[in-house]
């Protein structure tokens, strides 16, 4: 009896230190996601390429041998739900670091991200977070949306071709943090270069008809229209668009073009032109061999597009900074931050621009590609880059 | 327990509890749930406070369409006036705490009363919708008043202050909130003890009968409208105190939904009815999550769905209660504790 | 002045879709006194019934059109049966509620089995526009304007000449007194919501096919159309038109004049901020039947 009631002790311990010991090797990252919510639509692929990087991840040697934790849930794009989500991750799962999304609820949680010095990487690229004197915890993989429509403007002031007037374009955005971010930047770049805005359309949350904005942008007589919405919205912009007889030609930014894009908005998706940091699935680059061997192996019958490349991207940087974290043994938040401002020029393979933070500058990258949907396919038409100007942090 | 009815005085009949034991029982009751904060998570924390907003901003909706039968949409709306009032005369003009939160209250009274004019007109779904167009209205004006609301963007409310000591975390709201939620519903409960009360139900039971007997109709309509506003404004202040940062999106038509759903499911007309509501459907999606943390080890398709589930188990609910119990739990509760009165003697 | 007939043209459009889905409320409103709050969800479910029949059983697009046709009145008989019969005699709160929580599990129930991703329709009329005046406008929107007239005369023939048509207004009423009149109100109910769950697939069938793609927003229109039937009067099958036609062109022109001015929005609150406005002068909508109480 005695026996085996200590060798029933000794297994539980046993038992107790062999659990705590692979939660040691673990390290915790929270997720919020949208897989349900208005943004679903591009937040679900960028949430499956999350997972299945970090799942590459702890396939091929971890973080110097710890596993990644990650503990995601979806949050449907309504804030209050991110903001529950954060302080149940933060102060119940004990997360080192959090793989955030959408720009309202990032905006909205970036003090408290401050003021708790937890590096939070969004999926908002939101140029109101690259300001380290303000959102030092705050971080993204990409160019911002301010860069993404300059990139966009200057591709139409070279692309007009009349000499007698400036161009023409009109925006249009939804009712919210996400659709107002560039719009700021845009008004004081088209002063800048000779481009006139002419017409600024307000966009509901979803996009039954929008006509009545077309109409508004044809009568001030745009000749260009940029739309910082996403996929399905833009849809419904397109076709209205098209079913008006409407000649402007249309521009977006990450969210918006996309295979997805050519999928739902087929031949009215012709011609547009944004901006793609992360190539489309399948492109030739040197990192795509372990999405495409990865996507093989475990799902052949999905298709997948640059969203799900973009949530690689993410994981590929992060990790590497958890890497060096933990390698200077500070794996905590200043350890991560730290870490971070350290990559310079990293290189992820070609699945995004090449990254640098730096404790000054929290903008990863002014490289913009822009891509063209010509015959149904997306087809690169330059790479813009812009100055990394002082006065256009933050903004 | 004592078995059966004994009542002898008028008093005795209007008492809220009928016997001391009731009372201490509650008391007891009470005393237990003030010293949760000291072993539970913040996440639950969380959720108790949501609960007890909820139990406010409900006995609130019950005042205006249990007891008055007035129906109203607009709920959701007057959570926001009485948040967005704390984040302005709390962060803006810098009040003090204790002058916020019933200013915060009055303010979103005022607005109900003005919501509530249309009622002297219309009934039933009519009136419904025009609540429906209140909250609307009152959504549009928070999205683009920017100045005062923050727009899009939101706005943050800062934590109250009593002297030296703020309120910045659950744990303390949590000992702000259930005294108040204490208290509002004993002044609920009270309410319908006095003439005011009376007027109300008179008026939700044959409201032509009642302006025959001489309840004046219009007037108790609109103060209907006024006191069950002030209870939904002041759970808007608390929610905008825990929430610490509020925008229009945690005001959708959803809540306003949500709110009427506890109160049916809890019992229209009954304060206790609030209470079983509210909890209820606070706790819905808490005991749905973490049933689905507990299968998603076995099902990983199953946590997908967890987003769809918490939807359709809510109108499952809602719909199964209306089908077998349309009066509500509070009905079922009384129906099980008279059995237990009389017991062994229930017939 | 170009703008101005380009807005009203496009609202007389929009306004068609609404009066369609309009007419759903309104039948089931006219026999058995209930606002459907659920209607929204039947046009989602009926039209990624018809998208999914389609895309897996491989017929062509008529007939599993058709075939959605017949599971919607299945749909609604069972609504019928299972919800409806034992709320006779509840209260109107309650019927509320119990659509509402209708709303919320059919809504579930689409998410589940679909997930939220947009649909893409197959192309159901030919994308080139027709040119009304100086506005081009999709056949799409012509087929549904032109659907809604022939409903608009079926349906008030229906009520005003037919048996069963007379029998609904007549449970309408009073449900004691047509039961007194050997009137079956449950057969009455039945019809009622298989043809209000019919109307609504079509409607939601054109509406997937004008918008190039279903997802989970189309049951917003149920909320948006409200406004629209009340406008018009809950039991009045021309008030539905009349309200759909005001609605859209309401829209249309706030959204046209008054959206650039505000900064958006306008476009959204403006039927709820008529109606209210209308209601205050005809508590019962423009042509709905006016209630005298008794006591």
């Amino acid at each position: 009896m005695k026996t085996a009631r200590s060798t029933g002790m000794a297994l539980a311990a046993l038992a107790a230190f062999a659990a705590a010991e692979a939660r040691a090797q673990e390290i915790k990252v929270g997720g919020i996601f949208d897989l349900t919510g208005i943004t679903s639509d591009v937040g679900k692929p960028f949430a499956q390429g999350v997972r299945d990087a970090v799942q590459w991840t702890n396939e091929n040697g971890g973080i110097n041998g710890k596993k990644i934790n990650l503990n995601g849930s979806d949050y449907g794009y309504k804030k209050p739900e991110a903001v529950a989500l954060y302080k149940r991750l933060v102060e119940d799962e004990k997360v080192v670091m959090i793989q955030g999304w959408g720009t309202g609820d990032t905006e909205a949680l970036k003090e408290t991200v401050t003021k708790d010095r937890m590096p939070f990487f969004s999926a908002s690229f939101s140029a109101h977070l690259t300001d380290p004197a303000k959102t030092p915890y705050n971080y993204f993989v990409g160019p911002t949306y301010s860069d993404a429509l300059r990139a966009w403007m200057r591709w139409v002031k070279a692309d007009w071709k009349d000499k007698t007037r400036n161009p023409r374009v009109a925006f249009f955005y939804g009712d919210n943090p996400y659709g107002k971010s560039p719009i700021e930047a845009g008004r004081q770049f088209g002063k800048e270069i000779g481009v006139d805005v002419v017409a600024e359309e307000v966009l509901p949350g979803i996009v039954q008809d929008a006509t009545s904005q077309l109409l508004d942008m044809k009568q001030k007589g745009a000749d260009y229209a940029f739309t910082q919405v996403t996929t399905p919205n833009f849809t419904a912009v397109l076709r209205d668009a098209r079913k008006l007889g409407l000649t402007t030609r249309f521009g977006t930014n990450l969210w918006g073009i996309g295979e997805l894009l050519i999928a739902v908005a087929k031949e009215f998706s012709e011609g547009v032109v944004g901006a793609v940091p992360n190539p489309p699935f399948g492109e030739n680059v040197p990192g795509m061999a372990k999405l495409v061997a990865f996507h093989q192996k475990n799902h052949p019958t999905d298709a997948h597009d640059t969203n799900y490349v973009r949530g690689w991207s993410y994981v590929m940087v992060w990790s590497e900074a958890l890497k060096r974290a933990d390698k200077a043994g500070k794996l905590n938040g200043e350890g991560i931050r730290a870490a971070l401002e350290s990559m310079k020029d990293f290189d992820t393979g070609g699945l995004s621009p090449p990254v640098t933070y730096t404790p000054a500058d929290h903008r990863p990258t002014t490289l913009v590609p822009l891509y063209e949907v010509k015959g149904g396919k997306l087809v690169r038409l330059q790479t813009d880059e812009e100055p990394r100007k002082p006065e256009w942090l933050g903004l | 327990m004592r078995c059966g009815d004994f009542r002898e005085t008028y008093a005795e009949d209007m008492a809220i509890f009928e016997t001391a034991f009731s009372r201490r029982l509650l008391a007891v009751f009470l005393v237990v749930l003030a010293t949760v904060p000291l072993y539970a998570t913040s996440y639950w924390l969380d959720v108790m406070n949501r609960t007890l907003i909820a139990i406010v901003a409900a006995t609130g909706l019950n005042i205006l369409t249990g007891f008055t039968g007035q129906i109203s949409l607009g709920n959701a709306a007057f959570l926001a006036v009485g948040a967005y009032s704390t984040a302005f005369l709390g962060g803006r003009l810098h009040l003090p705490f204790l002058l916020v939160m019933p200013l915060a209250g009055l303010l979103t009274a005022l607005v109900g009363m003005v919501f509530g004019v249309p009622s002297l007109r219309l009934k039933g779904l009519y009136l419904a919708v025009a609540t429906l167009a209140a909250h609307f209205v009152v959504e549009f004006t928070v999205t683009h008043w920017d100045a005062v609301t923050g727009g899009v963007n939101g706005i943050s409310v800062p934590p109250p202050r009593l002297g030296a000591l703020e309120l910045d975390n659950d744990r303390r709201i949590f000992w702000l909130a259930l005294p108040l939620t204490v208290f509002m519903l004993f002044f609920a409960k009270n309410l319908f003890r006095t003439k005011v009360g009376k007027a109300f139900i008179a008026i939700r039971d044959q409201d032509i009968s009642a302006e025959v007997m001489g309840v004046n109709v219009f007037k108790h309509k609109l103060l209907a409208f006024g006191v069950s506003s002030f209870y939904v404004g002041v759970a808007g202040s608390l929610l905008a105190y825990q929430a610490k940062i509020i925008s229009p999106e945690n005001f959708p038509i959803t809540v306003a939904i949500d709110q009427l759903g506890m109160i049916i499911i809890g019992g229209l007309g009954s304060i206790l009815g609030s209470i079983f509501g509210a909890v209820f459907i606070t706790m819905l999606p808490e005991v749905l999550r973490l049933a689905t943390a507990a299968i998603a080890g076995q099902s990983p398709a199953l946590a997908d769905l967890f987003a769809p589930l918490k939807v359709g188990l809510f109108g499952l609910a809602i719909v199964l209660f209306l089908l077998f119990e349309p009066d509500g739990m509070a009905a079922r509760w009384h129906s099980i504790r008279n059995y237990w009165k009389l017991y062994p003697f229930s017939y | 002045m170009e703008f101005l007939v380009q807005l009203v043209l496009n609202g007389i459009v929009i306004g068609s879709i609404y009066a369609l889905v309009g007419l759903g409320f309104v039948i089931i409103y006219k026999s058995s006194s209930i606002l459907n709050f659920a209607q929204g969800e039947f046009l989602l479910l009926g039209a990624y019934l018809c998208l999914a029949i389609f895309n897996t059983a491989h017929v062509p697009f008529a007939a599993a059109f058709v075939l959605a046709l017949a599971f919607s009145v299945v749909l609604g008989i069972g609504m019928e049966r299972l919800l409806l019969r034992p709320m006779i005699g509840e209260p109107v709160i309650s019927v509320i509620m119990l659509t509402l929580g209708l709303s919320s599990v059919l809504k579930a129930v689409v998410q589940g089995i679909w997930g939220t991703d947009t649909r893409p329709y197959p192309e159901l009329f030919p994308t080139t526009p027709i040119q009304i005046g100086p506005l081009p406008v999709s056949q799409g929107y012509l087929y549904s304007v032109a659907s809604v007239c022939i409903l608009l005369v079926l349906f008030s023939l229906f009520f005003k000449y037919t048996r069963a048509g007379i029998a609904m207004r007549a449970t309408a009423f009073s449900q004691q007194v047509a039961l007194s009149m050997g009137i079956s109100v449950k057969h009455i109910f039945a019809l009622a919501w298989s043809i209000a769950a019919v109307v609504s697939t079509v409607g939601g069938v054109l509406l997937g096919g004008v918008r190039g793609g279903v997802d989970g927003s189309l049951a917003f229109f149920g909320l948006k159309v409200i406004p629209v039937v009340i406008l018009g009067g809950l039991d009045s099958v021309l008030g539905a038109i009349v309200g759909g036609l005001v609605m859209g062109i309401l829209e249309n022109l706030s959204g046209g004049y008054l959206d650039p001015l505000v900064g958006g929005g306008v476009k959204e609150v403006a039927p709820f901020v008529a109606l209210v406005a209308i209601l205050t002068f005809k508590p019962y909508g423009l042509f709905g039947k006016v209630k005298i109480e008794r006591v």
